[in-house]
Parts: C-alpha cells; sequence; structure tokens
C-alpha cells in the first residue's frame, strides 16, 4: 500500500476510535437522579459500584445518561467504570445525606432521683428520610419539662452529626418529658423523677402493751416530695445492752413499728444513707 | 554415579520447594488480603466521656474484624459473613451491595488496608461512639472474576458504633468526601 493510503487510514482510525471518557456530578444528595456524560462513540458496558449497589448495563456513548434517583439514596462514594473493548474508564463520585427527617435520641436514665446534679444525658443523632447520618450542622432544641417547670430549655448545634446535654434533674417527682426538636420533627423520651433521700427523718413513740409503738413524721425528700409506698426505714432500739432492728416499709408517707423492749431503750431510725433523731424511752 | 544421581535429585527437590515457597503467597493473597487490615486508634478527642482501656481495645479488635469481614464477603459475595459486626442501617446496605453483586456477577477485591481511627465523641452513659477513619487501600472491581478497573485510595468514613452484647457492632458506615 502507497504511504500516504496508509497515513490516511491510521488518521481515519485515529478519528473514529476516540476512547469513552466519563463525566460525574460533583455533588449529589441522596434520593437525587443522577447524570453522567459519555463521550466516544458505540457502545458500552457502565458498571456502578456504590453502598448497596452493584450492578451494569449497556450505554450508548456520546448520549448522556440519567440514572434513576432509587440508585443513590444511600450516602456515600460511588464508583462508575465504563468499559468499550476492553478499555476501561472510571470516575468516583459522592452522594450527601439529604436534609434531616428523623432524630435518633438516646435519653438516660430511665428512673432519676430529683434534685441530683449531671444526672440526666441526651444525644440526639439527626438522619434523612433513607437513615443517612446528617453531617451538616443542625440547630436541635432540648426541652425538658416535669409538669409544673421547665428543667431545661437549650437549643444546641450539631457538631459531626450529633448533639447532646446533660442536665441536672428536676425538683418534682412525677413523668419528665424530654423533646428533642429539629424544625417540625420532634422526638419525646419520658424519664421517672422519683423522690430522693429522706430529709430531717425524725421519730416519734411512745410506750403500749405490747412494748414500744414507733412512728415516723411523714417522710420526705429535701424538695418535699413525698417517699414512695415501701420505702424501707429500719428502727434500732437499744436496751441494757441488747439491740434489735425492726424494717417497716413507708405506707401513705409513715413507716411504723411495734418493738418489744423492756426498761429505758434508745431507739433511732435510719432510711437508705439517712439516719433520723434519737428517741430515748424510760421505762414504764 | 549413584551419588552423583542423588545429589541431582535432591537440588530438584530443592529448587521445587523454594519455587512453591515463592508461589505460596500468589495462591494464597485473596485470603492474606481480606485479614491484612491495620487498624489505628486515638482516642484523646472523644468527648463528653474519655474512653476507657478496655473499650479502646475492644474497639480495634471489633473494627479490625469488621473489615475482614466487609472484605471477605464483597469478594465472595457471602451474607453470613456480615452478620456479627454489622447493625442498622450499615448491614442493611452492605446486604444490599451483596445481594446486587450476587446477581449482577460483579465482586470487589480490596489489598492491604491500614485504618486510622480517631474517636470524636462518646456518649456520656457510653452507649454510642462517633469515629472517623482514614482509610487507605487498594480495591479491584471485578466483572465475573476479571479486574474491570482499580483505585489506591485514601478515604473517610463517618462511623457510628454501639456496644453489643459481646461485641461493638457498626451501625452506620458513611463514606464522605472530608471530615
Amino acid at each position: 500500500m502507497p504511504r500516504p493510503y496508509i497515513l490516511c487510514a491510521l488518521l481515519w482510525f485515529a478519528a473514529t476510535s476516540v476512547a469513552q471518557e466519563i463525566g460525574v456530578p460533583r455533588n449529589v444528595t441522596a434520593g437525587e437522579d443522577v447524570h453522567l456524560s459519555v463521550s466516544g462513540s458505540g457502545t458500552a458496558t457502565l458498571y456502578l459500584f456504590g453502598p448497596g449497589l452493584s450492578n451494569k448495563r449497556d450505554v450508548i456513548l456520546g448520549r448522556d445518561i440519567q440514572l434513576p434517583a432509587t440508585d443513590f439514596t444511600t450516602a456515600g462514594e460511588y464508583s462508575a467504570l465504563l468499559c468499550s473493548a476492553g478499555d476501561c474508564r472510571g470516575a468516583d463520585f459522592f452522594v450527601s445525606a439529604a436534609k434531616p427527617f428523623s432524630l435518633t435520641f438516646l435519653v438516660h436514665p430511665s428512673r432519676v432521683p430529683v434534685a441530683e446534679g449531671d444526672a440526666i444525658s441526651g444525644v440526639a443523632v439527626p438522619f434523612d428520610k433513607y437513615r443517612n447520618l446528617v453531617l451538616e450542622p443542625e440547630t436541635i432544641k432540648f426541652e425538658l419539662t416535669d409538669g409544673k417547670a421547665s428543667v431545661l430549655n437549650r437549643s444546641l448545634p450539631t457538631k459531626n452529626g450529633i448533639a447532646w446535654f446533660r442536665t441536672a434533674s428536676g425538683k418534682s417527682a412525677g413523668a419528665l418529658q424530654v423533646d428533642a426538636a429539629i424544625g417540625d420533627i420532634s422526638t419525646r423520651r419520658a424519664v421517672q423523677q422519683v423522690a430522693s433521700d429522706p430529709c430531717n427523718l425524725r421519730i416519734t413513740g411512745q410506750r403500749n402493751a405490747g412494748g414500744i409503738l414507733v412512728q415516723t413524721e411523714p417522710v420526705h425528700d429535701c424538695s418535699g416530695n413525698p417517699l414512695p409506698d415501701g420505702t424501707i426505714v429500719t428502727f434500732t432500739a437499744t436496751s441494757s445492752g441488747d439491740k434489735s432492728t425492726v424494717d417497716a416499709p413507708i405506707k401513705q408517707d409513715v413507716a411504723r413499728a411495734q418493738i418489744i423492749a423492756r426498761g429505758p431503750t434508745t431507739v433511732s431510725a435510719a432510711s437508705g444513707v439517712v439516719t433520723g433523731n434519737e428517741l430515748r424511752i424510760g421505762d414504764r | 554415579m549413584r551419588e552423583l544421581k542423588h545429589r541431582r535429585w535432591g537440588s530438584v527437590l530443592l529448587q521445587s520447594a523454594c519455587a512453591l515457597l515463592v508461589c505460596l503467597p500468589a495462591f494464597t493473597l485473596p485470603s492474606h488480603a481480606a485479614d491484612s487490615v491495620e487498624v489505628q486508634l486515638q482516642t484523646r478527642e472523644a468527648a463528653p466521656r474519655s474512653v476507657e482501656g478496655p473499650t479502646e481495645r475492644a474497639i480495634l479488635r471489633d473494627y479490625r474484624f469488621a473489615w475482614i469481614s466487609l472484605t471477605r464477603a464483597f469478594q465472595s459475595n457471602r451474607l453470613d459473613l456480615l452478620e456479627g459486626p454489622f447493625s442498622g442501617e450499615a448491614r442493611r446496605w452492605l446486604t444490599d451491595t451483596v445481594r446486587e453483586q450476587q446477581g449482577s456477577g460483579l465482586s470487589r477485591r480490596y489489598g492491604p488496608q491500614t485504618h486510622k481511627l480517631e474517636a470524636v465523641f462518646y456518649a456520656p452513659e457510653g452507649d454510642l461512639m462517633e469515629l472517623h477513619d482514614t482509610a487507605q487501600y487498594h480495591v479491584e472491581f471485578l466483572d465475573a472474576g476479571k479486574v474491570i478497573g482499580n483505585r489506591d485510595v485514601v478515604r473517610h468514613f463517618v462511623v457510628l458504633m454501639t456496644p453489643g452484647a459481646d461485641r461493638w457492632v457498626i451501625r452506620q458506615l458513611q463514606a464522605v468526601s472530608q471530615f
């Protein structure tokens, strides 16, 4: 073949066999369509690898490709590979989370004594409608209400997709409502606040036919909450070197016990870590 | 003469043994690569709770095991490997990936990996930890066992882990372009 023909043939081959190239979007939000631009001519196989995605399809080169939003609901990294005649070209792109749709809210503990410092903590994590962690900073409003009063009302920004608080418990026994909200999305948890340790445990007593009848005054914590029925008060009687102990449950704010003791007797009471007054009762 | 023959056979045997030793790693590369996962953990920045020593060791152990399982699952398209170390959303998308790979005859093969983990959040009650992983690895994409593409990459992952009955499990594993 004469040389000019060879040169022409080579030029024609170079012009018609342009290698396929693939262009991917720079930023994609979860749940959006994805457009890929492909150059070249002829047909090729498009491979897609990503979180929850691994597929291939035949495509015509030179035509843009629209991929369905349903393929890109999981945030993360996606790789597109375009293969034609044994030659593969690839490009990667990221899909980021959509706007917040739900809020995961962890609150501890489920039961807490009243007026205790740093006793309640909460962690809120926003997710989009596809359960992707929303990493863009968002403001989360935390509100704690114990029925009578607001215990906490604070707006905090998320950092790395998480916002959290720690606070003291309220002063009233009962259910504490703990709310976290981001825009119009809110999640509620409840913490049961219970009376704390007794405050000023005081006892009175008198002799009767069976020995000594002792009882507490109405038992409250330092915030004025009555201690729940069943809380144990331990009465200890010391008489002539002998010691006897009676555990009595609180019933309707008061604990009572009948102690068998002869002679001058000293009676004391304790509940949890709190001790009450000492009572000296003489012989009959 | 007989001694010469013995020497010759000895030499052949020695050469064969050497060749076998040289070739052996090539045959065992896939499983070796799956196990070649190095994890380093930095907990200095963890707040509001500081990470306890036993927790740090557990995270290192369980995160490494999770990536070994992920690597094997993506290479062999086995779902059972994902059952222990992953939970929630992470397990959902990993399972979907393997199912899609099973259906399309595709797979991914990871080379040796290095993961630099940094704990950035540890919940006050110790029930949630967020980590940032800067991972470096080689990954190959395969169609019917034939490599169609590969990458040497440095990738960033945001990870949420929670304590399970006997280990820390990955609930969220989300690749991001940057932290």
